[in-house]
């Protein structure tokens, strides 16, 4: 028994389980984060890109029946939505499939925040039912051209603001996120998320990798490998 | 031929056409013979010099009326015609019985009413187009209208005594009206232009019939001549043969120059009993090579003269024993035809099955699909089958599986169990039809299992379980290389211990839509202890999409040795660079797997090799296991390895039994949580009241112990009590 939960405590408890038990709680989450990085770690350091089936095959070496479509979202925030079938480098798929994983509930809510956005409705807004504001709203929402991207940013971080006071799943911190929308007028969903990727404070807060430029760095592995 | 039948004439007198067979002669001798005797006219010649025909009575010439209103008319024509009317009443006087009116340039039978007697009449070489008169010559044994102009026979069927009948090198153009001459001997019909045999059926006291130069073409209607011995159908165009066999009496039969083009066409013939002699010759089918042996081989042993050609006792011989070289040949090209035949389409079978299975792999009615695929092999599931060999397995030859040993190549012993192979290569094998070779184990509808010299394939799920056959040691030993095609990887997976096994010299496994997609899959290969190639086709297997798929084959499967994967070579950089890429992986998963989930995730061996490690290590020098990580390599590469084991087991095993656990485990669990907290919260409580008892605890004692005199007294009291 003790074993096991000094196991747990390490992060060890779950390689090679199954995804249902990896995803259950936020430790697993990160542990299982941790444990790919450390596995992998040597793949980046060739400089190897790789394309989305083959992080989901290593993916599948740890636990067999990771499902693909996780996978893909990830790749999907790399590639910002295109060509998911561009070769990803180790590090950049790493830290977005963290945020994918890790918060993948808040992503979900976040996505369909955006569209809500996109379509022009906002959740927020209490609409009072005087014909001058709505035809006001509605004017509003046919003025923006399509082919502009991207929602304004002030009125999504209200949102996620909002989400985040009910939410009941981890989410990165509120700070965090202002600090991102704050740079910029106009955010697209992936390009968001790809900043939250990116992010260290965030990165700090889930614990599972190092930053950046201690991502490929494996001593050990070294070691062994210049006995080789 | 034609032109020797067409005969000079010659200067003696009776003119028989060369196309009649001696035998002929005979016949008519023998009816002749039933004439009386009588001195021979000569007819008068055609060609008598022009001098001698004015010694002639001139006035001969001119015809003076006959007795009974001749209607023999003369007409002016090539051939000088000598009609002496005396000579004519003299033959009626003189021989009533027989008249020869031959090359008179007649173009109608004279009116013969009276001549009732008359058993001879030579009508031949005139140019008689219609027959008439004929109804009252109720005794006439012999009719010769040979060469003259007949169109048709009717006017016939009163000759009811009638013996001979010769109507060649005519014109007639159907054989008719003979319905009443049922004591007819001989009719020959050569040279005309019939082109059906009909309406001869009545003839039953016919020996002779010649159909030779006409244009029949198909030999039938031969029912009722009962008595018939020769039959001449040469130079018609006959391409088919049927009725022969209803002859009881046929001895000789000429078809020469004819239109028969094979052998076959010529199968009533054998059935034949009484025929002895044959021609064939001036056919086309007598270009074949070996003509005269194949129809040797058929015919009767009645047969005497083929083609003019005595047959002798050694000709049939050697005929009879290439006859059944020849169909022994022809069995076993039919036989591997079919096996050709039949492999093919359990392949193509295969293949179609593995393409629906592909398609229905999300929907969960594979059931279909499935239970398909089971019927297919068991009842259709045939037992070795070898080539070479004739033999078909008994139907209560036990199909039972395990017993049934392959055998490799294979006399004509029955296959039977436990009995030892031959060694896989009988020389009888090779030198058979070409490619032959191959041995096939087990074909169905479906699925197909072959060996092939030191190949074996497997085509189609149902072939596995040739694997689970007995299998002889030396044909085992022979295989060097299994190839799979359109078989699920899965279901391979069970096999590969067995294979190991089996097959000692395994050296190369080549996998051909296999539909391969996860890495861990070919972790499944290490099972076997040694392989030197792996080939994994792209086609049919999604896994070679992947880059990192041979370096993850390198790493996994370190012990195997393997020296080519898919053709390349595995060179040493190769190894590096795949340790590089996975060593880490081995490495982690080695050493920080809690030790419950190693001993879970691996094989019997390595788990014994592994609690060994740990029990050991454990006990000699009280090593936790932390300390194992660093010493992580020692253990084996094989156990780090050995973690990335892809599960062979279905993991759907009972669920019910599952949801049992995991509501006693909950309960378990609930009653742990619940004594630990109310031990907390005893704790607490004690806690909280705890200073207070401390202090009662010492004030009491104090209070005790105020009267140091009482103390003591009471304290020695109570000792002495408790003993």
């Amino acid at each position: 028994m003790q074993l096991r939960f000094t196991s747990v405590k390490n992060g060890n408890h779950v390689l090679f389980r199954e995804f249902s038990y990896i995803k259950a709680t936020p430790h697993n989450r990160e542990s299982f984060i941790h444990i790919f990085w450390k596995c992998f770690r040597q793949i980046g350091k060739n400089g190897d890109l790789l394309a989305m089936s083959e992080y989901s095959s290593l993916l599948q070496l740890l636990c067999p029946d990771f499902p693909a479509e996780m996978v893909q979202n990830t790749a999907r925030i790399v590639l910002i939505d295109d060509a998911t079938d561009c070769l990803m480098s180790f590090s950049d798929f790493i830290y977005s499939f963290q945020i994918q994983f890790f918060y993948e509930e808040f992503v979900e809510s976040i996505s369909a925040i955006y569209q809500d956005l996109l379509s022009g409705k906002n959740p927020n807004t209490v609409i009072v039912p005087t014909s001058t504001s709505v035809e006001q709203l509605s004017s509003s929402a046919n003025d923006k051209p399509d082919v502009q991207e991207g929602v304004d940013a002030t009125i999504f971080c209200e949102c996620i603001e909002g989400l985040c006071e009910r939410f009941k799943h981890k989410y990165p911190s509120t700070v965090a996120i202002k600090e991102i929308l704050d740079n910029t007028q106009r955010v697209s969903f992936y390009g968001f998320l790809m900043a939250l990727a990116k992010h260290e404070g965030i990165n700090q807060d889930i614990g599972a990798l190092p930053n950046k430029p201690d991502l490929l760095i494996d001593p050990e592995m070294d070691q062994e490998l210049e006995r080789l | 031929m034609r032109s020797s039948k067409q005969r000079k004439c010659s200067s003696s007198g009776r003119f028989l056409p060369s196309a009649v067979h001696s035998s002929y002669k005979q016949h008519l001798a023998a009816v002749s013979s039933l004439l009386p005797d009588r001195l021979s006219r000569r007819p008068l010649d055609l060609r008598l010099s022009n001098d001698l025909k004015n010694t002639f009575n001139v006035d001969a010439l001119k015809t003076q009326p006959c007795t009974s209103g001749e209607t023999g008319s003369l007409r002016d024509s090539s051939v000088p015609n000598f009609l002496s009317a005396t000579s004519f009443r003299d033959d009626i006087s003189s021989c009533p019985e027989r008249l020869d009116l031959d090359r008179r340039g007649l173009t109608d039978l004279p009116d013969l009413q009276s001549l009732r007697e008359l058993h001879q009449l030579n009508l031949q070489h005139n140019l008689i187009t219609h027959l008439q008169h004929l109804q009252s010559l109720r005794s006439l044994l012999l009719l010769d209208l040979h060469g003259n102009r007949l169109i048709d026979m009717c006017g016939l069927s009163s000759l009811r005594c009638l013996r001979v009948l010769l109507l060649g090198n005519n014109r007639i153009q159907r054989i008719s009206d003979v319905d009443g001459l049922t004591k007819l001997d001989v009719l020959d019909l050569h040279n005309n232009q019939i082109c059906q045999i009909e309406n001869i059926s009545c003839l039953s006291r016919l020996r002779l019939l010649n159909l030779s130069g006409n244009r029949i073409t198909r030999v039938e209607n031969l029912q009722g001549l009962n008595s018939l011995t020769e039959l001449n159908l040469r130079h018609n165009s006959i391409t088919s043969v049927t009725d022969v066999e209803h002859l009881p009496r046929l001895q000789r039969l000429f078809l020469s120059a004819n239109n028969i083009s094979s052998v076959d066409a010529l199968a009533c013939l054998w059935d034949c009993g009484s025929l002895s002699e044959l021609s064939l010759d001036g056919n086309p089918v007598c270009v074949e090579s070996c003509f005269r042996q194949s129809v040797l081989r058929c015919c009767s042993p009645h047969l005497q003269l083929l083609d003019m050609k005595r047959i002798t006792e050694e000709e049939r011989r050697t005929a009879s024993v290439s006859a059944r070289k020849e169909d022994e040949k022809k069995k076993e090209s039919h036989k591997q035809a079919a096996h050709k035949e039949r492999r093919r389409l359990a392949i193509q079978n295969a293949a179609q099955q593995w393409e629906g299975l592909k398609a229905n792999l999300e929907l969960p009615a594979q059931n279909d699909t499935k239970e398909e695929v089971s019927p297919d092999n068991s009842p259709a599931h045939s037992p070795a089958q070898t080539n070479g060999n004739a033999q078909e397995t008994s139907p209560d030859e036990p199909r039972r599986l395990s017993p049934l040993t392959v055998s490799a190549g294979g006399s004509d012993t029955r296959l039977r169990s436990n009995s030892r192979p031959n060694s896989p290569r009988d020389p009888r094998l090779q030198d058979g039809s070409s490619g032959s070779s191959v041995q096939s184990l087990s074909l169905s509808e479906s699925h197909v299992a072959e060996l092939d010299g030191d190949t074996l394939r497997l085509f189609g799920p149902g072939a596995l379980e040739t694997l689970e056959r007995c299998w002889g040691v030396q044909t085992a030993a022979s295989v060097s290389t299994i190839i799979f095609r359109f078989i699920h990887y899965d279901s391979i997976i069970p096999s590969f211990l067995r294979i190991r096994l089996k097959f000692p010299n395994l050296t190369h496994l080549v996998f051909m839509e296999c539909s391969i997609s996860q890495l861990l899959q070919l972790a499944a290969l290490a099972q076997l202890r040694r392989l030197e190639q792996l080939t994994v086709h792209p086609e049919g297997n999604p896994l070679l999409r992947l880059t990192l798929w041979r370096t993850f084959s390198i790493y996994r499967l370190q012990q195997l040795n393997l020296h080519k994967i898919n053709g390349t070579e595995v060179t040493v950089n190769d190894v590096i660079a795949s340790e590089r890429m996975f060593g880490a992986l081995g490495h982690v998963a080695a050493t920080e797997t809690p030790r419950f989930r190693l001993l879970l995730l691996l094989e019997e061996s390595r788990k014994r090799q592994l609690q060994f490690l740990m029990d050991g290590r454990g006990r000699r020098s009280g090593q936790s296991p932390e300390d194992l990580k660093e010493n992580g390599r020692p253990m084996g590469d094989g156990v780090c390895r050995g973690l990335f084991n892809y599960p062979s087991r279905l993991t759907d095993s009972a669920e019910d039994s599952a949801s049992d656990r995991s509501v006693s485990v909950q309960q378990y669990l609930q009653g742990l949580i619940q004594s630990a907290s109310s031990r907390c919260v005893k704790a607490d409580a004690l806690q909280k009241i705890w200073p207070l008892l401390f202090s009662e605890i010492i004030r009491d004692s104090v209070l005790d112990m105020r009267d140091t005199h009482t103390y003591r007294h009471n304290s020695l009291q109570r000792l002495t009590h408790t003993h």
